[in-house]
């Protein structure tokens, strides 16, 4: 109670100071939440990525392959699934050059697969996707939002843009699952039929070559599974068998594009990390100053309490706990304001698919713990200051 | 009950280049329940005699004995517990907690100290009554009159029910007809309590109505002797 009637008692001052601790820890906090975002988006690029060998068209050359590649690539030593690959954008001529998430995607999908992803999803509500499904769509959790779309509804894939040409062509497609949030990439996808993904990716050739071409003949690229559980390095070996093996496609080491998510997510958590880190110092800083300013004006009570009784170790508690005080009011309140904002950007954003921001224990912990600790170490200095003054001076302290 | 004895008692301090010698060699014994006023010019050694005897200092040699226990050498932390337990102590200024109320301050040492007071809070405001400020319990210091707040100052002195109180001008900062209702208050509290007084005082009222009054010069004992006209 002294503690709070303490910080009372120069209240301009004591607000000024948690305000410093307040606006680090807000900044912490959204800087936070956005790098968790961003973390749970890689970290689901490193459970996919991780998991198969993508196969693709050599350098330079059109993503169109023959599906007799299939076959070679089953035979390729260690791989016990191969998968065509088709994948087209939800939503084409829209504007993603610059993203902070990923764009909406329409993926085909065959069931098979669902036994070797790493990535697994649930459906929230409806069903998945059968081998025989044709006009149905399986929804991401923030396409559904996006578009407003249940179990049960239609939507015409892929939609039209504004500006559209007049051969555009879409398709309609009833919605018979919704997906459960995964936080990364499956939450903007739309999963149709290997065999529906067929008849868009005809659609998606120019007009010219569109009727030459058998797109049941054809994939984008190939996903390749070895037996579940296999290892990284045993998942690289078998790109390498394929690059050597199967002319005419190239497979990227899954370790490259693990590497490449991670050094993503460590760069992006740096920086975010460090802007908070650089907000909180400053914080600490008017914390530290505050406190040597209070042991300074409080030296003859320091020195009255000492007379009454108090040992070293009490004095030091008190004002250690003043400052962790301090830490924690910021703490709560930066943090809260930060949950707040980040809710409030999020529902914004929700509409266009674009939530920035993922609050997490994690981060909760990291916050208030920080606050705390940092009120703490911030108030060492004083404290010991204030600790270890000789009683008879601190009670001839003209103050 | 106290008996504190002050053995070849001395305090040097070194000011510059040169040796201030603020107690210089003071030897005297004051029995249980006595009020004793020490008076003296500035600088003859009253304040800092009052700091030995109540720990806050260390002797430069000499001993000081309480109850006949060396108590000059502890530790620090051995100090603050005697201090805690067996002295209160009244400042010319008060020095009351501004972030406290009347109660908590008086309680203060409470917080600090093995009591030997089973219910502080039941002391506490029996203490409150006995100096007359039932009324204001809830009040803050600066809520208080000078004279109010030395009240709180002496309740909170023997809170603890400690062998002795040590007085720093005690009276120092108040009106003539406050200092004469202190000087009043403490003795009855001496006689009542059965608790040793000692006061660094100018005041004269003060040491004439103290039971025995010591005079110092230059660190030394000049005179020591029973105040006849004890009021």
């Amino acid at each position: 109670m002294e503690i709070i009637r303490n910080l009372a008692r120069r209240k301009l001052r004591s607000t000024l100071t948690i305000l410093g601790i307040v606006i680090g820890i807000f900044a912490l906090t959204t800087m936070g939440a956005m790098a968790e975002h961003f973390n749970a988006l890689l970290d689901g690029g490193v459970k996919y990525f991780g998991s198969n060998v993508q196969v693709g068209a050599p350098d330079g050359q059109a993503a169109i392959l023959p599906t007799s590649k299939l076959s070679e690539l089953e035979r390729v030593e260690g791989v016990d699934a191969v998968f065509p690959a088709y994948s087209f954008l939800a939503k084409p001529g829209q504007v993603t050059a610059v993203s902070f998430g990923i764009p909406d995607f329409i993926a085909g999908s065959d069931p098979a697969e669902a036994r070797y992803v790493a990535l697994k999803t649930t459906t929230a509500d409806g069903r998945d996707l059968t081998p025989s499904s044709h006009g149905e769509v399986v929804l991401g959790t923030s396409i559904a939002n996006e578009f407003k779309k249940k179990v049960g509804d239609t939507i015409d894939l892929p939609v039209k843009p504004a500006d559209a040409k007049p051969d555009f062509v879409n398709h309609t497609f009833t919605v018979v699952g919704i997906l459960n949030p995964t936080r990364t990439a499956p939450d903007s996808f739309a999963y149709i039929s290997i065999s529906d993904a067929q008849m868009l990716f005809r659609d998606s050739l120019p007009v010219a070559i569109r009727d030459s071409v058998n797109t049941t003949q054809v994939a984008q690229g190939f996903t390749v599974y070895g037996k579940p559980g296999t290892s990284l390095r045993e998942l690289d070996r078998i790109a390498s068998r394929i690059n050597q093996d199967v002319s005419g496609v190239k497979a990227t080491k899954p370790s490259d594009l693990v590497n490449s998510f991670k050094s993503g997510g460590a760069t992006f958590t740096a920086i975010t990390t460090a802007a908070a880190v650089l907000a909180l110092v400053i914080g600490g800083l008017s914390v530290v100053n505050t406190m040597i300013m209070a042991v300074t004006e409080r030296f003859r009570e320091i020195g009255l309490k000492k007379a009454v009784g108090a040992h070293t170790g009490h004095i030091l508690r008190e004002y250690l706990a003043e400052a962790v005080l301090i830490g924690f009011l910021g703490g709560a309140i930066g943090y809260g304001l930060g949950v707040v904002l980040t809710n409030l950007l999020n529902v914004a954003g929700k509409a266009s698919n674009l939530e920035l921001f993922l609050v997490t224990p994690t981060l909760t912990a990291i916050a208030l713990s920080f606050a705390v600790a940092l009120g703490a170490l911030a108030g060492v200095i004083p404290a010991f200051r204030a600790a270890r003054l000789d009683p008879v001076l601190a009670l001839r302290t003209t103050n | 009950m106290a008996n504190v004895e002050l053995v070849e008692l001395t305090k040097h301090y070194r000011q510059g280049k040169t040796v201030v010698r603020a107690l210089d060699g003071v030897s005297l014994e004051i029995g249980a329940g006595e009020f004793v006023s020490v008076m003296g010019r500035s600088g003859s050694g009253k304040t800092t005699m009052l700091d030995l005897i109540g720990l806050l200092l260390r002797p430069t040699s000499g001993k000081v004995l309480i109850d006949g226990a060396e108590a000059s050498r502890l530790k620090d932390n051995q100090r603050a517990d005697v201090r805690g337990q067996q002295v209160g102590f009244i400042f010319q200024e008060f020095n009351l907690l501004p972030a406290l109320n009347l109660l908590e301050n008086v309680m203060l040492p409470l917080r600090y100290t093995k009591s030997k007071v089973k219910d502080g809070r039941a002391r506490a405001l029996e203490l409150i009554e006995a100096v007359g400020l039932e009324e204001r319990i809830k009040h803050r210091p600066d809520e208080l009159s000078g004279g109010q707040q030395q009240r709180v100052a002496i309740a909170r002195a023997l809170i603890n029910r400690p062998a002795m109180v040590l007085g720093d001008e005690p009276t120092g900062a108040v009106d003539t007809q406050t200092s004469q209702e202190l000087v009043g208050l403490m003795r009855s509290l001496n006689r009542e309590e059965g608790v040793t007084f000692v006061i660094v005082t100018h005041d004269l009222d003060l040491a004439s109505r103290a039971d025995r009054m010591i005079r110092l010069k230059d660190g030394r004992v000049l005179s020591d002797e029973p105040v006849r006209s004890v009021a």
